[in-house]
């Protein structure tokens, strides 16, 4: 099996707001795939259908093997989701909703305990195992939503927004763990708004708008796909001139150069690692002195707006 | 190992019940109420309904025929609730089938009641001497049967509250409120003017009231024919079980919170 989940244009509509618009999304088995987008492009939406929470309006997805629409039982058999949002279970103590959960997926009673116990301590809840989940805090009851997966361990583990109303130590163990979760054979997608937690977990990376996938691919390849995103700062040992500036112009690669100080040029290029080289050649042949060169990689940020026209992951 | 379906619907349903019982006063609360009902209402009206004898014991049975209805109201419209609470979704993400996730709600629906209703029942049996295995068995049974139509039909209703949760309570208030008051819950049809009669005899509930009855040993001569009420339960149960089924398998999704 290539794929682990490949989505054939699934579509869900209510009335007339399309959330989701005939995708076409492949996930490969034993990767993490970052799911990034503004608010209403459809993350959440496609999470639930592969889940089957929601019944897509038109189109399927074949989650490890098994048609959403024609086989749901076996597809929750094997794909598990944690909600964006915990809610819901507000007399339960979070020892008692990990023990139910790891029963429904069918983890022995004997085992059982000893599990629910490591991840209460893994997910720092160990001390508030008796406490009501209507009495946790946002946090509390996010890391217990999202500690639910790693009592049984899915094949497919689904995160919608892990880390949100998480702090900052918390962050790091919930990514930590998703990607524990992966190095031991679970395929992982996970949704965010949060481009750092993109940029720590994801092997490949969807951006959605719209309803729709509009790229995918791996973070450097994003990176490295916009046009003028690597930006050069030159420091020359002299005065520039403009025959400096029609040369670098010229170079391959340029997509703008402009004039910051009498010797500093600022170069914005599609791929810094092809222009450098060509670069320093031809400056070396014009006999003129280099004092530094600083080179900025784009940030997901700057992909994110070459590839959705702006609005905030 | 993957549990089957039962084993799994049996791990629901426990879950589900340590959150029922989890507020003994509630449940003290709710006996207490039919305690004071028994006891002020039915004494004051018996003394005001003079055509019957023995109206108190009639009053009672009606009474738990009554909260019976309430219990598996509460067990239809909880299910409305966990959809809008956010809980529905995530029971939609288990490895359970969604016909095994609607009769876990009548199971536990049932199961409430009947820890709701057993005390005033045995009490009412009692005090009427009318207290016996058979009554006490056939009793359970009837209001069981009685519950899972409840339930089934609140569920069923449910779809309504996927688009519009105070529509639901508005149709569901209404809805109840008529059940309950034009049925023979608290006055047998002999006694009802002919419309009214009429009325009560095409309520499933009066059916399910006098065949309570029935089966307790109360004099049958001012209720609905047993056999015709037995017929009724079964085909209201059969009916609604089937809809909440179709509702639950075609229709029902994780509400969108909101």
């Amino acid at each position: 099996m290539e794929y682990a989940v490949e989505s054939i244009d699934l579509s869900k509509a209510y009335g007339s707001n399309v959330a989701l618009d005939g995708l076409n999304l492949k996930v490969r088995e034993g990767e993490i795939i970052v799911l990034l987008g503004p608010n209403g492009s459809g993350k959440t939406t496609f999470l639930q259908l592969i889940s089957t929470v929601l019944k897509p309006s038109g189109g399927t997805a074949i989650v490890m093997g098994h048609d959403i629409v024609g086989e749901p039982l076996k597809v929750r058999q094997v794909a598990t989701i944690s909600f964006q949002d915990p809610r819901g279970f507000w007399r339960h103590k979070p020892s008692h909703i990990l023990s139910f959960h790891a029963s429904m997926y069918g983890v022995p009673g004997q085992n059982r305990r000893e599990l629910v116990e490591r991840t209460l301590k893994e997910f720092d809840l160990w001390d508030s195992r008796e406490k009501k989940f209507m009495h946790l805090s946002g946090g509390q009851a996010k890391r217990l939503e999202v500690a639910k997966l790693f009592v049984h361990r899915p094949r497919l583990a689904i995160f919608d927004e892990p880390t949100t109303m998480v702090d900052l130590d918390g962050k790091r163990t919930i990514w930590d763990k998703i990607k524990q979760l992966r190095e031991e054979g679970s395929t992982v997608i996970v949704a965010t708004n949060e481009v750092r937690e993109a940029e720590y977990l994801a092997d490949r990376i969807t951006i959605f708008a719209k309803g729709r996938e509009v790229v995918t691919d791996s973070l450097s390849n994003l990176k490295d796909s916009v046009r003028g995103g690597d930006v050069v700062d030159i420091e020359f040992a002299q005065p520039v001139t403009r025959a400096m500036v029609d040369e670098l112009s010229s170079v391959r690669g340029t997509a703008k150069v402009s004039l910051v100080a009498e010797g500093r040029l600022r170069v914005q290029v599609n791929r810094s690692e092809d222009w450098l080289p060509e670069v320093t050649r031809r400056v070396y042949s014009m006999g003129v002195k280099l004092s530094s060169i600083k080179v900025t990689e784009p940030s997901l940020d700057d992909v994110f707006m070459q590839y959705t026209g702006g609005g905030g992951p | 190992m993957m549990k089957a379906g039962l084993g799994t619907m049996a791990s629901l349903l426990a879950f589900d019940l340590r959150e029922a019982f989890d507020s003994p006063l509630w449940v003290a609360y709710f006996w207490l109420f039919f305690a004071f009902q028994f006891a002020v209402y039915g004494s004051l009206m018996s003394r005001l309904v003079v055509s019957m004898d023995h109206y108190l014991f009639y009053y009672g049975t009606g009474l738990i025929v009554l909260l019976s209805f309430n219990v598996a109201s509460w067990a239809g419209r909880r299910f409305v609730e966990s959809a809008h609470e956010g809980r529905l979704r995530y029971l939609l993400s288990l490895p359970l089938g969604r016909n095994e996730l609607f009769f876990e709600q009548v199971v536990l629906g049932v199961a409430v009641n009947l820890s709701r209703v057993m005390p005033p029942l045995v009490f009412v049996l009692w005090a009427s001497h009318l207290l016996t295995a058979g009554a006490l068995l056939y009793s359970v049974l009837v209001l069981s049967l009685t519950a899972v139509g409840i339930i089934g039909l609140m569920v069923s209703l449910s779809v309504i509250a996927f688009r519009s949760f105070d529509m639901y309570s508005a149709i569901v208030a209404a809805a109840s409120a008529l059940l309950i008051r034009f049925s023979t819950l608290y006055y047998p049809v002999s006694s009802m003017t002919p419309a009214y009669g009429d009325v009560a005899s095409a309520n499933p509930l009066s059916y399910g009231a006098d065949l309570f009855r029935a089966v307790i040993g109360l004099d049958v001569s001012p209720l609905l024919d047993p056999r015709v009420a037995l017929a009724v339960m079964l085909a209201l149960c059969v009916g609604t079980v089937f809809m909440g089924t179709f509702f639950m398998s075609r229709m029902v999704e994780g509400v969108k919170s909101s």
